[in-house]
């Protein structure tokens, strides 16, 4: 039984393994006194913190804080990606036009236009989007022009010797086979998102888990700290695993997934 | 009349990265009477796709005319439908979504979709698999999908590209007869491109039989042989006849692409 779990949900028992390892590691190593607490706290400590933090209402504020900005980036991101990715994977002449933007956005990092952002919009939520909107943008666009615009000739051209025509070729060859690569797309901007408002949170929010991380780093409040911390990577985590969930269900058709 | 006239056909394909033009198929005169099953043979690269793409309607003509019942062929139509050879489903469609995809395209008007499709797909043999998605099947089931795809939409030509090429012997031989079956009842005029000598026989009213540089048409052979047919006429003197005199034309086509190859 506990046999075959295993070697059916391999990659999560591996992985879930390798998380208690690096706590357990990481709590041995502070109590041997190989490494100072005062820089990366306990996982005892971060766990009691957890608790307190949880009762009085700041994990949530910071958790609904982040994810309001989240939503709103992805969302948006998700829109204005597959719209113009479908555009220019459809359009060769709209691709042209658009690859200025995307070699920009590549070559600057993100950031670097946050002062911009903060002169547009202020300080706070607006800029937080649009930061994270930027920071998810690039892998949904590029994804959907790339599954767009690769679409399998040979399915073009039999769908044309049945008398389709263009948009039909569009909505019923290239659409539905582009889905896993957009899928894919959209999972990596699930990644980008959460980074990206937590970034633009480091540098100016009243609220959020970026917020806290600054808030209490500047304090030199390691434990604090480290709540905030951990659960950004619990929520990264958590949703990119719903994506990869996702994605596999809409690819199952694909010869090699084997799954 | 005949059904199909192909009048002085020629077709030029532009060389990669230059202006030159290339000619793939010229002078291509031919007639096929409705019903007749042709079969069309030549060395690779002699232009049998390409022909069979202008009848079609997928590529564009240079020069002469194709009609259909008289129609000037200018693009794809529902009097025609194409097996290519590679099956080209549509990996996330059913068996079932594939064999309906050419009827939705067509906006076919004809009752149920899915009902047409079952039928079509019980004609193939494919019944107990209508369910099952494209990488679940054999490269012959999946010819077999591919071929009632195209009979779905009941077209008056059926143009078949090497339709069996990538299987094995025995399959082939198999699908072959089985497609003469389907053909023998549904009645459809069929063009039949092959590598296959003897898929070319066995199959055919008439051979059409193409050489090279530029593609063209070397000769044209009435095939005798009594209907319905099976494996057996394979032993037949008759058999044998046409397979020494194809066999003599594609030996003489080898002869000069080699003469090209040394000269370059
Ligand atoms: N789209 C194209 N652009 C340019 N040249 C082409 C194109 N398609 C085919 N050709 C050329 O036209 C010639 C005939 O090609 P075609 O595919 O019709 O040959 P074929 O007889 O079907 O060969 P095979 O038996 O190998 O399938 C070849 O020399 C090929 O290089
Ligand atoms: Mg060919």
């Amino acid at each position: 039984m506990i046999a075959e779990f295993f070697y059916r949900r391999q990659a999560l028992v591996l992985g879930t393994l390798s998380m208690i390892g690096i706590v357990v590691f990481w709590q041995i190593a502070v109590d041997t006194g190989f490494i100072n607490p005062f820089f990366i706290s306990t996982p005892s400590q971060v766990a009691a913190e957890f608790k307190v933090q949880f009762e009085d209402g700041s994990v949530a504020t910071n958790v609904a804080a982040t994810l309001y900005c989240f939503v709103w980036s992805l969302g948006l991101a998700a829109l204005v990606g597959t719209i113009l990715g479908m555009l220019a994977g459809w359009f060769a002449d709209v691709e042209s036009a658009l690859e200025p933007f995307i070699w920009f956005k590549y070559s600057a990092p993100t950031v670097a236009f946050y002062p911009l952002f903060v002169a547009g919009l202020g300080y706070g939520t607006p800029t937080i989007i649009a930061i994270a909107f930027l920071f998810a943008l690039t892998p949904i666009y590029a994804n959907t022009l790339s599954g767009i615009k690769n679409t399998d000739r040979d399915l073009a051209r039999a769908a044309r010797s049945f008398g389709a025509r263009p948009l039909d070729i569009f909505l019923r060859v290239a659409l539905p086979g582009s889905v896993p690569v957009m899928m894919a797309g959209l999972r990596l901007g699930v990644g980008r998102a959460l980074t990206g408002v937590v970034v633009a949170e480091l540098f100016g929010a009243n609220a959020g888990l970026g917020y806290a991380i600054t808030y209490y780093g500047q304090l030199m409040q390691t434990t604090k700290m480290m709540v905030s911390i951990v659960i950004v990577i619990a929520l990264g985590v958590l949703l990119t695993q719903i994506l990869s969930f996702l994605e596999t269900r809409t690819d199952s058709w694909r010869v090699d997934s084997g799954r | 009349m005949a059904q199909i006239e192909i009048r002085d056909l020629g077709i030029d394909y532009r060389k990669p990265k230059s202006n030159e033009v290339f000619s793939a198929v010229d002078s291509v005169d031919l007639s096929v009477e409705k019903g007749e099953f042709v079969t069309i043979v030549g060395s690779s690269g002699c232009g049998k796709s390409t022909l069979l793409m202008a009848v079609a309607g997928l590529v564009d003509l240079t020069r002469g005319s194709i009609e259909i019942d008289g129609k000037r062929v200018d693009g794809p139509g529902p009097d025609r439908a194409v097996v290519f050879q590679e099956a080209s489903l549509l990996p996330w469609r059913s068996v079932r979504g594939n064999v309906k995809f050419g009827l939705e395209m067509q906006r076919w008007s004809g009752g149920d979709l899915n009902e047409r499709a079952m039928q079509m797909i019980r004609l193939v043999g494919l019944g107990r698999f209508s369910d099952y998605h494209p990488h679940q099947l054999s490269g012959g089931m999946r010819q077999r999908v591919n071929i009632a795809r195209a009979l779905a939409v009941d077209p008056e030509v059926l143009l078949m590209d090497e339709p069996f090429g990538a299987l094995d012997a025995q399959t082939r031989e198999i699908m072959g007869t089985e497609l003469l079956r389907i053909w023998e009842r549904a009645k459809k005029t069929a063009l039949f491109v092959t590598h296959d000598i003897d898929e070319a026989i066995f199959l055919a009213d008439k051979i059409v039989v193409m050489g090279r540089n530029p593609g063209h048409i070397k000769e044209v052979i009435k095939v005798d042989l009594p209907r319905p047919r099976n494996e057996s006429i394979l032993d037949s003197d008759a058999f044998h006849e046409l397979r020494k005199r194809l066999r003599a034309h594609l030996a003489e086509d080898m002869s000069s692409m080699q003469l090209v190859q040394e000269v370059a």
